[in-house]
């Protein structure tokens, strides 16, 4: 099939984006790949008048660094909680949602309202949820204010308050809060990417399956998701992509400290420590760290196409 | 035992069924209704802080327990947001940039995804790969490499400056391959046999039938230009091309480097209404699906 | 196609090409003979300011532009100060930064990586007269009494980059102050700390009180760390040689004597108490502090909400901070400087100059300017603007806390200390933060000392990596 006159014509199909992403992503990653090879780099530097000398330097720096490991783990640790769940919360409300009559369109609706929810919004909400307002923890003068949404829930239900995010609170704590921001925050797109595949299926899958009586949640397994399996592959790929760059959502919660008052830096995260890099200007180092974190993420998305060739059904 | 009694016995039988199918039946909707009920309510719960937020004054805000309803509602906080940012040419601005950049975007979004998932091409596997890499470098290192590529193009503080640099999207290539791949390739066969050119073929067989994920792709477009900050800031900062972000983000710092959140959120919600107006009227196309169209897959 | 795309990755190599360093020149600026010559140039100008400021702006550009016509000022409000300063550092890079811009003294630390901050000593001493629209004259550099009119703890923040020259000049201040809850103090026979073992007394005497309380709240972990540094005189950091010095035993002691304190309910901070400490003071409910440690621009946030009759539920009383010893008064200097960034047209930097110069050195500026912000002026002689006079003498801890607030900052004005700018010093003031809330609430595992020493050892290797 593959003849010459075909080859023309796709790279026709082709050339405008390839020109785009020629000159602005390939080139600002060989910058960045010259940037990670250059020992120290930094741009104001390189202003400034100063030489670099070709290395290895700023690998060994990053890797060097005390808590490289613990930046890793929180990032995998995110990543393997926040993507499976996200995805199958989506696909239950996007299948759910089409197969409902009265209220689809109103909660449709209400699901699209994240689009226009400003994020300085999100973060807010989150804060009042899990934070506890108040000192002294575990003493005899504690004092709480507030104690978040969250933990007046838990109490009402008899449970004991948790601490969550403020001082004194475990890593474990931490990551739930975390986890559930995150998928929080997939969540919207998550639907609609999966609903618009839902809307692509033919509906004689589905009369067919209804004349052969066949159970709705064999309809799930055997139909939908067969069916809508290259939009999940999609939602997933991109969801470790995602996952593996965290960074922001942290922000939100800890703030620039990325961890709670007592042990700053604990949740500090591969691009957490990228930025870190860039406000001293060291794009040398920040390079270099990017460079190992794509090399985590290539393997990841490897694997993730590999089984996806084996499961996806186009 | 009798004929006619293994008959009765059996036409029980049958309405025990249905009568157990049509409580599973009603289970199963209330469950359905429960759950996206309670979904959406938590997702819901953002956007109903940022209304209550931008009805509350300062003071309030700034309280160590949060309250769930304004104790007095400041109205003043929206004619505030609309006295102090200079909303219509924002707006202007916004429109602009998004709706070109949404449409260019999408027709070279089209095209590329076409051609990875219908035509033949040597090293089309390996290409692919390649975009799929370019997401997972963070963008942030891009950004000094890029504004010195656009200084040297001399499209500082110009319209080009705020659409080109971001046309191409691999994610969303690789969104609408997805759908694309979808698309039995009986169709683009028989479509050969007839004579149908590639470019027609696309225009009349591909295009509609993958409607849903273009107008999932317009939304996160549209969206992407409403909320983008960093690189607008960086090379469009003037009065004749500020996007509406960086207008917002701008008017309402106070001198202690604190921002008055209350107004903030009363601008983003004056901005946000007619991009949910959008919504709103989008929903139709991408709820209508594909079933209509009657071509068997 | 092919080439296309040759096309496009020569002009990627192009681009490289261009990315080629300028050289930099180390002398200092060189004032072009006769000063300014009257040239048409643009000068821009990178704040932050909301827009109650650049009314206030407005106003005397427009002064300003009365006497040179031809210097045209065009302001951007980038953001908050993080976005100047990312925004500056990229700009740099391609050579397109501003003539002037807002600045905090790490930013310049920065932007001096690529030497590309005027110093301004020469154009300070420059004694050239310049001619203006309305005839008149000045001098390009200062005058001694406008040198002399300077708080001189503001003046001195522009030299503290371990080189001895001026890179900044102060625009606007503030500084930290101790609000306290007259009303109760006044009840309770109280008298305000002025030292922190008056400070540790009158926090028992209120936890006698009201046990229910936490007598003091403090705002910024990092201010408080630093500040201590200095009215203990025991080393913070350095900008030359071995930046990072603050773990030494002093230090450790003080925050060890806080860690106690803390135990015992006397006091939390911003980050440990969840939320902002004025909220914490101004709180009409049962949990509340009494004192609060923060911000003099952040004065109303520190007064509670008024009563439906306009009365306020109790009256704000406004001190200086405590000190270690009268002897050695200290207190943080922090506010906007405005820094001046090399050109290839010498123009716009005198023209920079001139602007710069007008704003910090206008008394009518300088006043409108305080009262629009809550800042302080950083000159003297602001005392004889009658409207700022009239501001300041209406100072009470209600309607007028603001004028209150100033009216203490200008009392404590030999007071001011600058810590050291190098490219590494604002880590340095993020990990003493984190450092310090660290060292107050973590569990110690049964030796207190060994913990804080754990502590300090792992913020000094944190500096020193980012460094």
């Amino acid at each position: 099939m593959v003849d010459s006159k075909h080859q023309w014509k796709a790279w026709i199909y082709l050339a405008p984006a390839l020109a785009l992403l020629m000159v602005f992503t390939i080139w600002p990653i060989i910058n960045t790949v010259r940037m990670a090879f250059l020992e120290n780099y930094s741009g104001l530097k390189a202003v400034g008048g100063q030489a670099f000398e070709f290395g290895l330097g700023n690998f060994t720096k990053v890797l060097d660094y005390r808590r490289f490991v613990d930046c890793l783990r929180t990032t995998v640790l995110l990543c393997v909680w926040t993507v499976p769940i996200s995805t199958v919360l989506a696909l239950l409300i996007a299948v759910a949602l089409n197969a409902i009559r009265p209220l689809q369109k109103a909660l449709q609706t209400i699901f699209f309202l994240p689009y226009v929810t400003n994020s300085i919004a999100i973060g807010m909400v989150f804060a009042a949820m899990f934070n506890i307002v108040g000192s002294f923890y575990g003493t005899e003068n504690e004092i709480i204010v507030t104690a978040g949404i969250i933990n007046n829930i838990i109490e009402f239900f008899g449970g004991e308050h948790v601490n969550w995010i403020n001082y004194g609170s475990t890593y474990t704590s931490n990551i739930i809060v975390m986890v559930v921001y995150i998928v929080w925050n997939a969540l919207p797109f998550k639907i609609l990417v999966l609903l618009g595949g839902l809307q692509s299926i033919n509906r004689q899958y589905y009369d067919a399956a209804r004349v052969d009586g066949a159970p709705r949640r064999r309809v799930l397994t055997r139909i939908t998701v067969p069916l809508l399996s290259p939009m999940l592959a999609y939602v997933i790929i991109t969801g470790f992509i995602d996952g593996f760059k965290e960074y922001t959502s942290i922000v939100g919660i800890f703030g620039v400290n990325m961890g709670p008052p007592d042990d700053a830096a604990r949740l500090n995260t591969m691009v957490g420590f990228i930025y870190d890099a860039l406000s001293t200007n060291s794009q040398g180092r920040a390079s270099a760290a990017a460079l190992i974190l794509f090399g985590i993420i290539l393997v990841v998305t490897l694997v993730n196409l590999q089984v996806s060739k084996k499961r996806v059904h186009y | 035992m009798s004929k006619a009694n293994t008959a009765t016995m059996h036409a029980r039988n049958i309405q025990k069924v249905s009568v157990r199918q049509q409580i599973g039946k009603a289970a199963y909707l209330f469950l359905t209704y429960a759950f996206l009920i309670l979904m959406a309510a938590i997702v819901l719960f953002p956007f109903y802080w940022m209304l209550i937020s931008s009805l509350k004054t300062l003071e309030e805000y700034r309280r160590s327990s949060p309250t769930f309803w304004p104790m007095v509602i400041v109205l003043r906080n929206y004619v505030d947001a609309f006295t102090t940012a200079n909303l219509g040419r924002l707006f202007i601005n916004t429109l602009i940039v998004g709706g070109v950049s949404t449409l260019l975007s999408l027709v070279i979004t089209i095209l590329t995804a076409f051609a990875f998932a219908r035509l033949e091409f040597k090293g089309k596997e390996l290409l692919f790969a390649c975009l799929l890499a370019t997401m997972m470098i963070p963008g942030e290192l891009f950004t000094i490499t890029n504004y010195s590529t656009v200084t040297t193009f001399g499209w500082i503080n110009t319209y080009t400056v705020l659409i080109v640099p971001f046309l191409v999207s691999v994610f969303y290539i690789y969104l609408l391959r997805q759908n694309f791949l979808q698309i039995p390739n009986e169709l683009y066969l028989a479509a050969k046999v007839d004579g149908t050119s590639d470019f027609k073929y696309l225009c009349k067989v591909m295009i509609p039938l993958a409607l849903p994920t273009l107008v999932s792709i317009t939304i996160l477009k549209m969206m992407g230009a409403w909320n983008s900050y960093i690189w607008p800031r960086l090379v469009a900062n003037d009065e004749a091309h500020r996007m509406i972000t960086n207008g917002l983000r701008n008017a309402f710092t106070e001198t202690t480097g604190d921002v008055n959140y209350p107004v903030q959120m009363a601008a983003v919600a004056i901005v946000s209404a007619p991009l949910f107006l959008v919504f709103v009227f989008l929903r139709k196309y991408i709820m209508s699906g594909v079933s209509r169209s009657g071509i068997k897959g | 196609m092919l080439k296309k795309l040759v096309s496009t990755m020569l002009l990627a190599l192009m681009l490289m090409v261009c990315l080629v360093p300028a050289q930099a020149q180390s002398a200092g600026f060189a004032v072009p003979e006769g000063g300014y010559d009257g040239s048409d140039v643009t000068i821009t100008f990178y704040h932050t300011m909301g827009s109650n400021l650049t009314t206030v702006l407005d106003a005397y550009i427009a002064e300003f532009n009365a006497l040179y016509p031809n210097i045209h000022i065009e302001y951007t409000s980038v953001g908050n100060y993080d976005d100047v300063r990312d925004q500056i550092s990229t700009e740099i890079t391609v050579g397109s930064q501003p003539n002037i811009a807002y600045c905090y003294p790490d930013h310049v630390a920065l932007y001096n990586l690529a030497q590309a901050v005027e110093t301004l000593d020469n154009l300070i001493d420059s004694d050239i007269t310049v001619t203006r629209a309305d005839g008149s004259t000045e001098i390009l550099g200062l005058t001694d009494e406008q040198k002399a009119d300077f708080i001189e703890g503001y003046y001195n923040e522009g030299m503290q980059f371990g080189d001895g020259l001026m890179y900044t000049m102060p625009l606007s201040k503030s500084t930290e102050v101790l609000y306290y809850n007259k009303t109760f103090f006044d009840e309770n026979n109280l008298t305000v700390p002025t030292t922190w073992d008056e400070m540790e007394e009158v926090c028992a005497q209120i936890k006698a009180i009201d046990p229910n309380s936490i007598p003091l709240g403090y705002d910024s972990e990092a201010n408080w760390f630093i500040t201590m540094c200095e009215q203990y005189q025991s080393p913070y950091t350095s900008a030359t040689g071995d930046h990072f010095l603050f773990n030494n035993e002093t230090n450790r002691n003080f925050v060890k004597m806080f860690r106690e304190w803390y135990q015992k309910g006397y006091l939390t901070t911003q980050t440990l108490y969840g939320a902002y400490t004025s909220g914490l003071f101004v709180s009409t409910s049962e949990i509340k502090s009494y004192m609060s440690i923060g911000s003099s621009a952040g004065a109303t946030y520190q007064r509670p909400t008024a009563n439906a009759d306009g009365t306020y539920p109790f009256e704000v009383g406004i001190s200086t901070i405590p000190q270690v010893s009268e002897d050695n008064r200290k207190v943080i200097s922090q506010g906007p400087s405005v820094c001046i960034f090399k050109k290839s047209n010498p123009q716009e930097v005198v023209a920079s100059w001139l602007f710069v110069k007008f704003l910090t050195t206008n008394v009518n500026f300088q006043a409108e300017f305080s009262m629009a912000s809550g800042y302080v002026p950083v000159i003297k002689s602001v005392g004889e603007n009658e409207v700022y006079a009239d501001f300041l003498a209406n100072a009470d801890g209600g309607d007028y806390i603001s004028a209150l607030s100033a009216k203490v900052c200008l009392e404590q004005e030999d007071a001011y200390y600058t810590s050291p700018a190098f490219n590494g010093s604002s880590t340095a003031r993020d990990q003493v933060g984190s450092l310090l809330s660290k060292c107050l609430t973590a569990d110690d595992g049964g030796d207190v000392d060994a913990m804080i020493e754990a502590a300090f050892e792992d913020a000094i290797d944190e500096c020193e990596y980012n460094y």
